[in-house]
This record gives structure tokens, C-alpha cells and sequence, in this order.
């Protein structure tokens, strides 16, 4: 896609979420999106690093609760402004990745897996024991004051306020990755996940491109957990589960990696799926895992992929070499 | 004082009480060409693997340009021109064939490795598959796009493992001379490690023959084959 094509749609895309935020009289139904919208964010965090490392975390609500923790424990200690308390999260947590990504992403496979779900247990157990710091398995609230970022608070968090703004994140996110990776980065990262041996031997230091996706996987769900942290002004260990890093990565698997907003369209089709069956069925999950097992067997690019497949006009065959070519004479 | 681009002196690789490669010594010319054949195990893609930086160094130098690489690592004798392709093919199967090329010619520094990439895919003729992804090439075509990874970005000294491996004679030999053309033309040294004795003896300027690690013989493609003990190790009747 060239830029232009890019800028356009992504001021289409705000100008739907802004349309639908307006549109929509139901407060549960905005509510609804703007969940899915943050799991949106995450499901992103944890495609990317299975997109361009190959890596599969069943730790990433590390990233996703401790940005919550980090702002609730900030501003309770009114140690810095609510806008510093978000930076600090985002970036904090991005960095803590890219230093734990130095380590972890040298572990191949399910190894690598194992690490992440050790590390975000540790989390868990931690902000569970902590009482007098988080409140333990309670939880604590997070003390957000009346403006954020010039904006009040209030309208932020109406529920069309809420929409609008976590929407606007995750175009922001996608747009940022669409541009990131279609540059050096992304052939640089792909190249490694491919054949990392061979990505060595073309001149390519591997260790710093998977740490950095790693990190920028991190960073995103980091920035989901904000806006969680923002939309129920509340955090508790449940923020930080694995099952809650299984859910992500079910919503990635059902929307497939082939395209960079796949593992959205998963977390899209998770709630509502949560939604529409969830009123008719008490076990939905029961139902949702049969699908994806559906989905893994017969579309195992995910939705986003059969999405591509089915829309992709036929490959035209490519052109022989001509014939006055000398280099022709190369067998094929 | 003859212009060595690549010498290796008294290499040798031990696995544990396992000579795989013992006191190797070879030197290879700007521009030419040597073919390395021996006996399966005999410790050619050994020397490869050494000369790259792939398997530590038991005993010996690598000295690349008359500087010891000895102690650097793959991609810093990588950046100092030293390229290889692989005994089984190694591409970046989900990347499309121009995207890779360009991107091994980028890394090697290329100012414009666009049309690097670009002559160094016709040149093997793979310039009509460049948005192909590689996992939907062919077998030969994979092959050269392997290749092509090796070559584009103007490397010093190339280091060619089996290159011909799985093709037909008529491919073999096809991409052999092509192969000697393309290299003369970018100026690259070869190390060529081959079974193929058509395709070693037809385009390499010397020989050397490995026999359990070690230099059994080594010169111009006519005294290998005329060598007794070569003959007796190795070609037998394929001389």
C-alpha cells in the first residue's frame, strides 16, 4: 500500500470509529467495542511477535496488567503527574522488555513460551501477595484526576469518549506498524524469523531485531492496559493472569498473522462471539473453542488469511526469461 | 609477493579426540577459482564452516585480505566480504526473492543495492520470480536464489557448498559455466566445494583434495587427475 493510499485510510478508519462512537445510542454495545478494542491492542502486541519473530508468549498480561499497576501505585504515592505516570508505564515496560527480550528470545520454541509464562506468573503472584502495595488479590483502584492530557476526564470516560480514544489508539498502533515494518525493520525481522542462521550469515546482528520486536510487542500491550486502567479505573491480579495471555493468543490464531490487523479481526470476533453466545449458551467458551479448532484445521492463516485468499484475484503466471536472455540457458 | 584475498594456515577442528580437519593450509587468489573435493567426511564443508566463523577454530589462522579473522564472528567476516552459500538451501522461505536479495546486498553496505539485487536476479535469471515468495520456487530455482544471496552485495571471496547438489547433469553443468562467467564478471574469488568432478575440473583454475581432514594433493585440475594417490583415495575411474 503506498502512503497516500495509508493516509487515507487511516483518517477513513478514525472517521468510522468517531461515526460509530456518535451512532451508537447503546451504552452496553459501546462498551462492548471499547473492550474489544483494548483486546484489540493486545491481541496486536502478542500477533506481532509471532508475526515477525515466530514467537508464541503465554506471558504477555504482564505487559498488559503491570502498566494498570504502575499508574494505580504512581498516583496513589503522588510520585508524578498522571501524564508522566503513563509514560513511565508505557515506556518502563517497554524497556523492561527489551531487556528481558535480550534473554528470552536467545530460547527457541516451546522453551521460549515456557519463560514468558514463568515470568508473567511471577507477576501475578507478586501484585496477588503484595498487599499493602496493590492490594492483593483485591485489587486497587486507580486514581485518575479530572484531566488527562489537557482532556477531562469525564469526557474520556463517557462511553463514546472511551470508543473514540481506544480506537483512535489502535489505528494509531496499526498505522505505526504499517509504516515500521514496511521499511528495514520489518525485512530485517522477517529475514531473521525465516532462517536466523542464514539472516547471520547475510550480515544481520539477530539478537537486537528479535529483543527490539519483543519489546515493541511489550510496549503496545502496555498501552491496552492504560486504556483498560482508564476504562475501569481499577487493576487487579486478574490483569496479570496467563489465562487472560490465552486468551490473546486465542484471538491471534483465529485472526491469523498474515496481515498486520489479522489478530484484531480475532479479538472482534472473540467478543462478539462472547456476546451473541454468551446469551444463549452458559459454556460459550465451550462453542468458541470448537470454532477454533475449525479455524486451525481449515484456515490455519486465521480468519485474516482466508479473508486474503478469498479476495486475492488469481496470480497471473510469470513471464519466461526471453529468449535472447544467455542467462536463459540457466535450467530451471 | 603473490595477493592472497583468503589463506588459511595449519586449520585444524577437533571433536574431542575427532580430527575432522587437521593443519589445513590453502591460499586462494584474487579471481580464481578452487575446487575442493574429497570423500564424503573427508572435512570440506568443514573448512567452509571454519573459514566463516561457523565452528571455532581448534588450532590455525583465517586470514581474510592479509588480516587474521580468526577471532571475529560470522557477520563481521561477513562484512569484510566473506560470503558462502549452503550445502542444503537456505533462503528466507516467506520472503519474496527480491526482497531478500536486496536486503543481502544492503547489509554488505551496497549503495544501491536495488539495482544490485536486480542485476544479480537476471544475471541467474530469477528477475521474472522477484515477488515471488521463496517457499513457491522450484527446487533449481531455489538453489539459485541461494545463490544469488551469496553473490549480490560484491563480496571478496565466495564460499560455495555443493552448489549443483540435487541438480540434473544438463543443470549442473548449465549453471557451472554460468557460474564461472558471473564470477569473473564481479571479480570474486571461489572456494568450491563439489562432487561433481565434471563441473569441479571444467571451472576451477586449482584443486585440492581432502582425504580424513587432511591435503592429500593439491594443483592445477590436470596434476590432481594425473596425481596416483588422488586417483587411488578418490576419482578412481571418474579420472
Amino acid at each position: 500500500m503506498k502512503t497516500s493510499h495509508l493516509s487515507i485510510a487511516t483518517v477513513a478508519a478514525l472517521a468510522i470509529g468517531a461515526a460509530v462512537a456518535f451512532g451508537l445510542s447503546s451504552g452496553t454495545l459501546l462498551s462492548l467495542l471499547t473492550q474489544a478494542t483494548h483486546y484489540a491492542i493486545f491481541a496486536l502486541g502478542v500477533g506481532l511477535l509471532l508475526r515477525q519473530n515466530g514467537m508464541v508468549s503465554f506471558g504477555h498480561a504482564l505487559y498488559f496488567g503491570s502498566s494498570g499497576y504502575i499508574i494505580a501505585i504512581l498516583l496513589q504515592l503522588k510520585a508524578v503527574p498522571a501524564e508522566a505516570a503513563v509514560g513511565i508505564a508505557v515506556l518502563g515496560l517497554t524497556a523492561f522488555a527489551f531487556v528481558i527480550g535480550l534473554v528470552i528470545v536467545r530460547v527457541p520454541g516451546v522453551a521460549f513460551g515456557m519463560l514468558t509464562l514463568a515470568i508473567g506468573q511471577m507477576a501475578f503472584l507478586t501484585a496477588s501477595r503484595s498487599r499493602g502495595l496493590t492490594g492483593g488479590a483485591d485489587g486497587m483502584n486507580v486514581d485518575w484526576p479530572s484531566t488527562l492530557f489537557g482532556v477531562p476526564t469525564e469526557l474520556l470516560l463517557k462511553p463514546a469518549g472511551m470508543l473514540i480514544l481506544s480506537w483512535s489508539v489502535l489505528v494509531l498502533v496499526l498505522l505505526g506498524l504499517g509504516v515500521l515494518l514496511r521499511g528495514r525493520f520489518g525485512s530485517v525481522t522477517e529475514a531473521t524469523r525465516d532462517n536466523e542462521e542464514r539472516a547471520r550469515f547475510i550480515g544481520i546482528r539477530t539478537l537486537l531485531p528479535r529483543a527490539a520486536v519483543y519489546a515493541l510487542s511489550g510496549g503496545i500491550t502496555s498501552l491496552a492496559g492504560v486504556l483498560a486502567a482508564l476504562n475501569t479505573g481499577f487493576i487487579s491480579p486478574e490483569g496479570l493472569h496467563w489465562s487472560l495471555s490465552g486468551v490473546a493468543l486465542m484471538m491471534v490464531v483465529v485472526g491469523g498473522t498474515r496481515v498486520l490487523w489479522g489478530p484484531a479481526l480475532g479479538a472482534a470476533v472473540y467478543f462478539l462471539a462472547k456476546d451473541v453466545l454468551g446469551d444463549h449458551a452458559q459454556h460459550w467458551m465451550a462453542i468458541f473453542g470448537t470454532a477454533l479448532i475449525v479455524v486451525i484445521v481449515f484456515a490455519p492463516e486465521g480468519l485474516s488469511g482466508a479473508l486474503c485468499r478469498l479476495l486475492r484475484t488469481p496470480r497471473r503466471q510469470p513471464p519466461a526469461p526471453a529468449a535472447g536472455n544467455p542467462s536463459a540457458r540457466v535450467a530451471h | 609477493m603473490t595477493d592472497y584475498v583468503l589463506q588459511t594456515e595449519d586449520v585444524a577442528i577437533h571433536y574431542g579426540g575427532v580430527k575432522a580437519v587437521d593443519g589445513v593450509a590453502m591460499t586462494l587468489e584474487r579471481g580464481q577459482i578452487r575446487g575442493l573435493i574429497g570423500p564424503n567426511g573427508a572435512g570440506k564443508s568443514t573448512v567452509i564452516d571454519a573459514i566463516t566463523g561457523r565452528r571455532r577454530l581448534t588450532r590455525g589462522k583465517v586470514m581474510l585480505g592479509g588480516a587474521d579473522v580468526s577471532a571475529l564472528g560470522v557477520v563481521e567476516r561477513r562484512s569484510r566480504g566473506l560470503s558462502r552459500s549452503f550445502q542444503r538451501t537456505s533462503v528466507f522461505g516467506q520472503m519474496p526473492v527480491r526482497k531478500q536479495v536486496e536486503l543481502a546486498s544492503y547489509k554488505m553496505g551496497t549503495p544501491d543495492s536495488h539495482a544490485d539485487a536486480d542485476e544479480v536476479l537476471r544475471e541467474l535469471s530469477l528477475d521474472h520470480l522477484g515477488d515471488t515468495v521463496a517457499n513457491d520456487l522450484g527446487y533449481g530455482e531455489q538453489r539459485r536464489l541461494d545463490l544469488a544471496i551469496a553473490l549480490v552485495g560484491h563480496p571478496t571471496v565466495l564460499l560455495l557448498d555443493e552448489p549443483m547438489a540435487g541438480l540434473s547433469v544438463k543443470e549442473s553443468l548449465s549453471l557451472a559455466q554460468h557460474l564461472k562467467a558471473l564470477t569473473a564478471r564481479r571479480k570474486v574469488s571461489v572456494l568450491l566445494v563439489e562432487h561433481d568432478m565434471d563441473v569441479v575440473f571444467g571451472i576451477s583454475d586449482v584443486v585440492t583434495v581432502f582425504e580424513l581432514g587432511r591435503v592429500i594433493a593439491a594443483g592445477s585440475p590436470a596434476e590432481v587427475r594425473a596425481n596416483p594417490r588422488v586417483r587411488e583415495a578418490y576419482l578412481g575411474s571418474a579420472a
